[in-house]
């Protein structure tokens, strides 16, 4: 527990003003879960994701995706090696702890979908064979807002795939002060100690999935989840697979809390990074993030 | 998704507004008035967001209306005085009404209201309105009940449409009082005739403008001649000089005996006045509620009520008498005053010089012509006697003038007479088949005893005879149609309109309006129901209605949601209790946000609250909570008893 807040703090020093963000971030390492970040360039996407990676101490990968990437130079590639007189697998970035989708939303739909799929089965299967991905395997893809040019919306069953969205938003003044008069961001990135290994991120994980749910609180979430089939609010209500969700990234969120036991609190935190990007608001002028903080201020605990 | 609760508040306080807009035609106005301030008034709180007054001041407010009330009507109850009365009093209790149940009350008040303005007139407009009204309450109950506004209106008109069936079915077979409701004074009788007990110069001419319908008639088989119908109401057959009244001496000639040929078969719908009830000449007939009395009138049997009523009447071209007029009743036709001297000896001079009573009649008629009288509704004021007066002097005059100087002058030539009073003519409106008659139809004419039978001399005919073929407007400008904007000779689509919306109000009448015991009884039995009893319709109705109701019951018994328990019972009254005292909360807030609204709570209760929300927590969160745990109802009782006292208004934290 106290490389987790070692790591917070590590985090919070970096990127500044965004203490939230990164605990829902945190939060959303020790579900086991995907991070989708969302945001307009510049505002430290990138560095984020690069600094989780740093203090989780996990082996990274990048891979900047263009309209052009393929599956393969993501995936990997069967060699034949005239030699050995066999194909012999490439592994491909994929191959890795934590893989950096930067700007996925920028590549082709075909290169998505490979990638979701690995996400899903954490496994990838080229020419018959298939090849376990290693663990702990994390994907953190940042994205920029639809509707910039040359970006290929990612359709909501993919998105499904991610556990979380969060978005930085630009930072107050004070933060950005602060961050225009210290010094190099990518030296202190290199710089960042990791706070943990990859067992040990494991063993936190296990311990989060341990944290006690409450018949009560499977009720509370359960009416969430039938508020949100009500077509009132949103064009499709909330899956199976985002309860699970919900409640895996609420007993991380309590598990940081340092409790054993999940409360409602846990799960209105966690609620709006698990669920606005699976959703779609019917209401003219009212953004998913708004739609579902609504149907968070309608549900009653009881 | 739901509408905004205030939204829906303006609908009913809306709907309020536009049900009782009728009433500003039938109470004193300040008091529709004052309960549209009202209105205005919570509608104002509503979107401030402002405070209700205390029941207190609520309380003393009311007393000075009421007390108004009291000084303008001298009553508190009765038709008009109720309904001022609940006018009031739902114009507070929107100062009272704050949760969603308070406005639903509010709004089962309105559609009580909406039932009101048909105490006072039950037209087809007040119908309309009625329906215009129902809908938008209905609307504003869809919005009360969280109905998206987009969806509301349709939702509304598919919930009336709904429950029309309904209606039909209960206003078919629901059973009718005989009598009138409540026994509430008579509806809207526009005076049917407007006709007084006596007959006095002006009496009739002060109708004459007034183009108010006085009574409808429907003719089945044989239709008549407009200069035939002359719709006799009163006879008058003493006189003193000035004025004409009904005598007490015994009927003229006779019960009638069964009729000749041309006979004529008809319903009239009309308001009875004193009884009274038009009919036309040698009727033989008369049907249900109704009966014949002296001079083959026709009267109401129960002659103290007054509302309107339809009834069938068969009258003959022609009737038969069995008999001459006894001495006594001779004598009573042929009263006169010691007054009207030269009408008197006028008419004494024809009867030396007439020995035949059919050339007396010829002579005395033909004379009236010769005299230059003129037809106006307008004439100069009476002196002395008014008969010489009118006859040999001012010769201008009207019905009642002429009537009342020939049945003197036949009066005084020997020739038994009297006066009758009534209606003649009518409007026929071709799409409904129906006669309307006017007030400005009133009429009065004279009958004189002649061979053997009572025959009608209508002396306006002799002097103005386009009175009777024409209709009075084309002869007196006052009586004319004057229609806003288009004037006096108004194009004839208008008549058109006008024609078909006097046969929709004429439907409405007889069909709805007059559906009372006696239609009804008749439709059971076209029905091959037979005579039905009071007792057997409401059987029926009360068991359809239970076997209606019952598997909608079973039904929403069945899926009634269990049984709430303990910890969710007590997190709903703790959330109820804080609302109670002006603290924002909501079912939705977790137990620290309530805590943190209720910092403005005393720090006894914060740590009441703070306890008993940290047991909930623990005993329904953490590991092996159950609801089923023995604790939960001590702690319920706990939350039974935590009842913080109302923060002040400018403490309380705002929504």
């Amino acid at each position: 527990m106290q490389s987790i807040s070692f790591a917070y703090r590590q985090l919070n020093a970096l990127i500044l003003g965004k203490p939230l963000q990164i605990r829902l971030a945190l939060t959303c390492m020790l579900a086991g879960g995907h991070l989708l970040i969302e945001d307009v360039p510049g505002v430290g996407k990138t560095t984020l994701a690069h600094a989780l990676a740093g203090v989780l101490g996990l082996d990274y990968r990048r891979v900047q995706f263009t309209s052009d990437l393929l599956p393969a130079d993501m995936l990997g590639v069967s060699l034949f090696r005239p030699d050995e007189g066999r194909f012999e697998f490439q592994p491909g970035p994929v191959f890795s702890q934590l893989l950096l989708a930067d700007e996925i939303n920028r590549a082709s739909p075909k290169v998505q979908s490979a990638l979701l799929e690995a996400m899903e089965e954490r496994q990838v299967s080229i020419d018959g064979q298939t090849h376990a991905l290693p663990k702990p395997f994390f994907v953190i893809a940042t994205q920029n807002p639809d509707g910039q040019l040359g970006t290929f919306p990612l359709p909501e069953s993919q998105l499904d795939r991610f556990l979380m969205r969060i978005s930085l938003g630009y930072p107050s003044p004070e933060s950005e002060r602060a961050l225009l008069l210290a010094g190099d961001r990518r030296q202190a990135l290199s710089a960042l100690p990791a706070a943990m290994n990859a067992g040990e991120l494991l063993a936190l994980q296990q311990k989060a999935a341990q944290v006690t749910v409450s018949s009560a609180l499977a009720d509370y979430v359960l009416a969430l989840l039938l508020a949100s089939r009500k077509r009132e609010l949103f064009m499709h209500g909330l899956s199976p697979r985002a309860g699970l969700a919900i409640l895996a990234a609420a007993r991380a969120w309590a598990m940081l809390d340092g409790r054993d036991h999940v409360l409602p609190e846990d799960v209105k935190a966690v609620f709006v990074a698990v669920c606005a990007h699976r959703l779609q608001s019917r209401l003219p002028g009212m953004n998913s993030i708004d739609a579902a903080q609504r149907l968070l201020d309608h549900v009653p605990l009881a | 998704m739901r509408s905004e609760p205030r939204l829906a508040h303006f609908a009913v306080l809306a709907a309020l507004a536009l049900t009782v807009l009728p009433l500003f035609l039938q109470l004193p106005p300040w008091v529709p008035l004052l309960f549209a301030l009202q209105l205005g008034g919570r509608a104002w709180l509503a979107w401030q967001g402002r405070q209700l007054p205390h029941r207190v001041w609520l309380l003393l407010a009311m007393i000075v209306p009421v007390l108004l009330l009291w000084l303008s009507l001298r009553t508190l109850v009765g038709r008009e005085g109720g309904v001022a009365l609940l006018l009031l009093l739902t114009g507070f209790k929107a100062f009272e009404t704050v949760t969603l149940r308070d406005w639903r009350v509010l709004l089962g008040l309105g559609f009580f209201l909406a039932a009101t303005p048909l105490l006072f007139d039950q037209s087809l407009p007040s119908a309309l309105w009625l329906l215009l009204s129902l809908f938008v309450l209905t609307w504003a109950m869809v919005l009360l009940a969280g109905v998206d506004s987009a969806a509301s209106p349709r939702a509304a008109a598919l919930a009336l449409l709904y429950a029309m069936p309904l209606m039909l079915l209960l206003f078919v077979a629901m059973p009718r009082l005989p009598g009138p409701l409540w026994s509430m004074p008579t509806m809207d009788q526009r005076a049917t005739s407007g006709l007084s007990d006596s007959l006095a110069p002006g009496s009739i001419g002060q109708m004459i403008p007034s183009r108010e319908p006085a009574f409808t008639a429907q003719f089945r088989g044989r239709q008549p001649v407009r200069e035939q119908l002359y719709w006799r109401v009163m006879v008058f057959d003493r006189f003193d000089g000035a004025r004409w009244t009904a005598g007490s001496v015994p009927d003229s000639g006779a019960a009638l005996l069964p009729g000749v040929a041309g006979e004529l078969s008809y319903s009239i719908t009309a308001t009875p006045f004193k009884g009274a009830l038009p009919v036309l000449e040698h009727a033989v007939w008369a049907g249900e509620g109704v009966q014949q009395v002296a001079a083959q009138l026709v009267r109401r049997i129960d002659a103290r009520n007054e509302a309107r009523l339809r009834y069938d009447v068969r009258s003959v071209a022609q009737a038969a008498y069995p008999a001459a007029l006894s001495a006594e009743q001779r004598d009573h036709y042929l009263q006169l005053p010691a007054a009207n001297l030269r009408t008197r000896q006028q008419g004494e001079f024809f009867a030396r010089q007439f020995r035949d009573e059919a050339g007396r009649l010829a002579a005395l008629r033909a004379w009236l012509q010769q005299q230059g009288l003129r037809y106006t509704l307008s004439p100069p004021l009476l002196q002395g006697d008014v008969v010489d007066d009118f006859l040999f002097s001012s010769r201008q005059g009207f019905c009642e003038h002429f009537a009342s100087a020939f049945a003197t002058l036949a009066r005084a030539a020997g020739l038994p007479a009297r006066i009758v009073v009534g209606f003649q003519g009518g409007e026929f409106n071709a799409g409904g088949q129906f006669w309307l008659v006017r007030s400005s139809d009133a009429h009065a004419w004279t009958e004189v005893w002649l061979q053997g039978r009572w025959q009608r001399v209508d002396p306006t005919a002799l002097v103005a005879p386009s009175r009777i073929v024409s209709e009075v407007g084309e002869l007196v400008p006052e009586a004319q149609a004057v229609v806003p904007v288009l004037g006096r000779r108004p194009p004839q689509w208008w008549h058109t309109v006008h024609a078909q919306w006097q046969r929709a109000g004429f439907v409405w009448q007889q069909w709805v309006v007059d559906y009372d015991a006696r239609r009804q009884q008749s439709l059971f039995q076209r029905l091959g129901l037979g005579r039905v009893g009071v007792g057997s319709v409401m059987t029926l109705l009360l068991l359809g209605g239970v076997l209606l109701v019952l598997p909608l019951l079973l039904w929403l018994l069945w899926r009634r949601p269990p049984a709430r328990s303990y910890p969710v019972r007590g997190w709903l009254l703790l959330v109820s209790r804080l609302q109670q005292a002006g603290v924002a909360a909501v079912a939705s807030d977790t137990p620290a946000q309530l805590r943190d609204k209720a910092v403005l709570l005393a720090p006894v209760l914060q740590q009441q609250l703070a306890r008993l929300l940290a047991d909930w927590q623990q005993w329904r969160y953490a590991e092996g909570a159950t609801d089923a745990d023995p604790r939960w109802r001590g702690w319920w009782w706990q939350v039974r008893r935590f009842r913080p006292p109302r923060l002040a208004a400018k403490k309380r934290t705002g929504r």
